[in-house]
């Protein structure tokens, strides 16, 4: 039984038109028990940033309080929010740092990052998704990408129902969906979701009701 | 082999812990107690390898006692929690990890937790399912051990989260009958602690 | 007399004094006034800057950040504002250990540092300067506003020996004597924010040396509980907002001397 396997758990992230959209199952289990099932596995960064940090449980909670420890530093020090680029390589480099012997989980990154104008303060913001593997290998994608135990099926469904410069609500039920039928074949994925939508003015957060077996 | 089990009610949690020490096929003793109270509002069952869990459960007691001293207040029952779960989390990257299995319950009597629906029974009920990789879950109930397999079906059909204490016992003690009845390898004896607004106590089944 | 035992910190004077600790005391009761006032639903703090000149560039402070200039109300964490007075280098580098600690404790713990145990992990530090030779002490003095859901809303001042202590109103800095006073026969128990800020603003114009306040000479910060998330809301004003709260007061500048005022 791989360690990437032993909680199970999947996250999956996807690009919109103005907008991302990240989601995950709510599963924690010790191997084929099911232990909890209301285990979120994606964290707030910043108002228009979020961490989705499928695998190893207890590697999760503790990167999630590494990346808060850090993140908070450099927002009180920089008196500014961190940018999804800047917190991308914050994630790549903390996992590369643990090179022979590494935290197990594969994180997964989305956001609006800002768009430099005249006046100082962003009036645009361009879509952000990014994963890596779990020593930091960055991935940086236009559409889609996909973390965990159900990563396979989620890149199937992912595959055929995504389309570009999708509005946010067209782009929920895509994601809702994806989510939905991929941990639906996968053993160590599912008991419900949560999908949370990142638009420039607000972010939408709905809890998804699955197959609960 | 060894069986722990805790749910939360109306302004509790139940823990409930075997008392059997073994060494390999062999009852050594029957009246251990493997549970460890940890402050005013906090108790915890701990398993797993034999040595580890004792040398552990005293580490936590005494590093939770300290901390009361020096600041003169406990740790609330989830900054507890999530204190032990670092230990167990760096622990399993040195040299000799502890192989220990813990259910931490507690009850946060601070304002924090008082709410409109908390003000009645003096606080909230907390409960945490911890493994000796450091895993770490809030859960209405939880199991370890060969019980759970037990156990965390007949919590997900029987579990009240309003029930009294009455009935959070009658529950347990279903969880604890069934385990004797199918498992071949049942404990005789469990160790049954409460933690609600006036502290920890003892329960007889 | 003086002169054998005060060139080292860590020395006693046959009287029984450590003459380096009370002159960092002394340069601190000349510093830039900071008040804090404890209400119950809140606390407020104020602070004068000594450091104003027409070419000083603010046009950081009126935008970016966390709101003030950064030169005396700093936030230590998302529960906790301090006030410094004293010396300014030496406060920033007592901020950025503060502002660590309280992270550490969020690491450790998953909560926000108790406020109190923030003020003694400062003091704990600003102590060791009092006994390991070598070094100067820290030549400041802080005032910590903050909230925890042990003793919710508290004051804490601590000085450069490594003492503190609550309160429910006080001032450090120049003319800290006057206001103390002022604050003692104004003060009254479950006195309301609104009632604080108005009390602080009131001391401080007295305490200060000009006779009209302006943003450009005094910085301000509330800490309250956010009524939507139940949380600890800090805010650090910005400059044109304190201008509007000192108008509000009725303390601001009169028309022909705002040659100076913000951007």
């Amino acid at each position: 039984m791989s360690i990437m396997e032993i909680n199970g758990g999947s996250v999956i992230a996807m690009v919109g038109k103005e907008c991302v959209a990240i989601a995950c199952d709510l599963r924690l289990g010790n191997q084929a028990l099911t232990i909890a099932t209301n285990f979120e596995k994606i964290f707030p960064v910043t108002d228009r940033l979020y961490l989705g940090l499928p695998g190893l449980a207890t590697d999760v909670a503790t990167l999630r309080e590494r990346f808060r420890f850090r993140v908070n530093m450099y927002t009180i020090k920089e008196e500014r929010e961190i940018t999804p680029e800047t917190f991308a390589r914050l994630v790549s480099s903390t996992l590369y740092e643990k090179r022979f012997g590494p935290y197990f989980v594969e994180p997964v990154i989305a956001g609006l990052s800002p768009v430099p104008s005249a006046s100082g303060k962003p009036e645009k913001w361009e879509p952000f998704i990014a994963a890596t593997d779990l020593i930091g290998c960055l991935n940086f994608a236009k559409d889609f990408v996909v973390a965990g135990t159900s990563s396979d099926k989620l890149f199937g469904v992912a595959e055929g129902l995504w389309e570009p410069d999708l509005e946010w609500e067209d782009l929920f039920e895509t994601i809702s969906q994806t989510l939905m039928n991929a941990v639906d074949r996968d053993a160590f994925s599912g008991w419900g979701g949560i999908v949370h939508i990142i638009t420039p003015d607000k972010v939408i957060t709905r809890t998804l009701k699955a197959r609960m077996d | 082999m060894e069986c722990s089990f805790a749910l939360t009610g109306n302004g509790y949690v139940l823990v409930a812990s075997d008392t059997t020490a073994a060494r390999s096929i062999v009852k050594m003793k029957t009246d251990e107690d493997k549970t460890k109270v940890l402050g005013p509002h906090l108790v915890m069952t701990y398993s797993g390898e034999p040595g580890d869990t004792v040398q552990f459960a005293e580490f936590v007691e005494r590093n939770l006692r300290l901390h009361q001293i020096r600041h003169h207040q406990a740790l609330r029952p989830q900054s507890a929690a999530s204190w032990i779960r670092r230990a167990l989390a760096d622990s399993l990257r040195s040299r000799s990890p502890y192989a220990v299995n813990l259910l931490v319950g507690g009850f946060d009597t601070s304002v924090a937790a008082i709410r409109e629906e908390t003000e009645a029974v003096g606080g909230e009920p907390k409960l945490y399912w911890i493994d000796y990789l450091g895993t770490m879950a809030e859960v209405p109930f939880a199991a370890h051990g060969y019980g759970s397999y037990f156990a965390l079906s007949l919590l997900d059909r029987y579990h009240n989260p309003q029930a009294s204490l009455d009935e959070g016992i009658a529950t347990l003690r279903r969880c604890i009958d069934e385990v004797s009845k199918r498992l071949i390898v049942a404990p005789s004896n469990y160790k049954v602690r409460v933690v609600d607004k006036d502290g920890v106590r003892e329960v007889e089944l | 007399m003086a002169r054998r035992y005060d060139s080292r910190t860590t020395i006693f004077s046959p009287d029984g004094h450590l003459y380096q600790i009370e002159y960092a005391m002394e340069a601190i009761s000349h510093a830039g006034t900071v008040l804090g006032v404890l209400a119950k639903d809140g606390v407020v703090l104020a602070a004068e800057k000594k450091v104003t000149g027409k070419l000083l560039d603010l046009s950081a402070a009126s935008t970016g950040g966390f709101g003030g200039s950064g030169e005396k109300i700093f936030m230590l964490n998302t529960n906790v504002v301090a006030g410094v007075a004293g010396l300014t280098a030496d406060a920033n580098s007592l901020v950025n250990y503060a502002r660590q600690a309280a992270q550490q404790h969020l690491f450790r713990y998953n909560e926000d540092i108790p406020v109190e145990q923030l003020a003694q992990r400062l003091c704990d530090l600003k102590q060791g300067y009092t006994q390991y030779g070598g070094l100067r002490p820290f030549g400041v003095s802080l005032l910590y506003a903050g909230w925890d859901p042990h003793y919710q809303f508290q004051l804490y001042h601590s000085d450069p020996s490594g003492n503190y202590s609550g309160w429910k109103a006080t001032c450090i800095g120049a003319n800290n004597g006057t206001a103390q006073s002022l604050l003692k026969q104004e003060y009254k128990d479950d006195i309301t924010m609104e009632d604080a800020i108005g009390l602080v603003m009131r001391t401080m114009s007295k305490t200060m040396d000009s006779t009209t306040l302006g943003s450009e000479k005094l910085e301000f910060a509330t800490l309250t509980i956010d009524p939507k998330t139940k949380t600890p809301l800090a805010k650090i004003y910005r400059p044109a907002e304190v201008d509007a709260l000192l108008k509000k007061h009725d303390l601001a500048k009169k028309d022909e001397d705002t040659e100076m005022k913000a951007a």
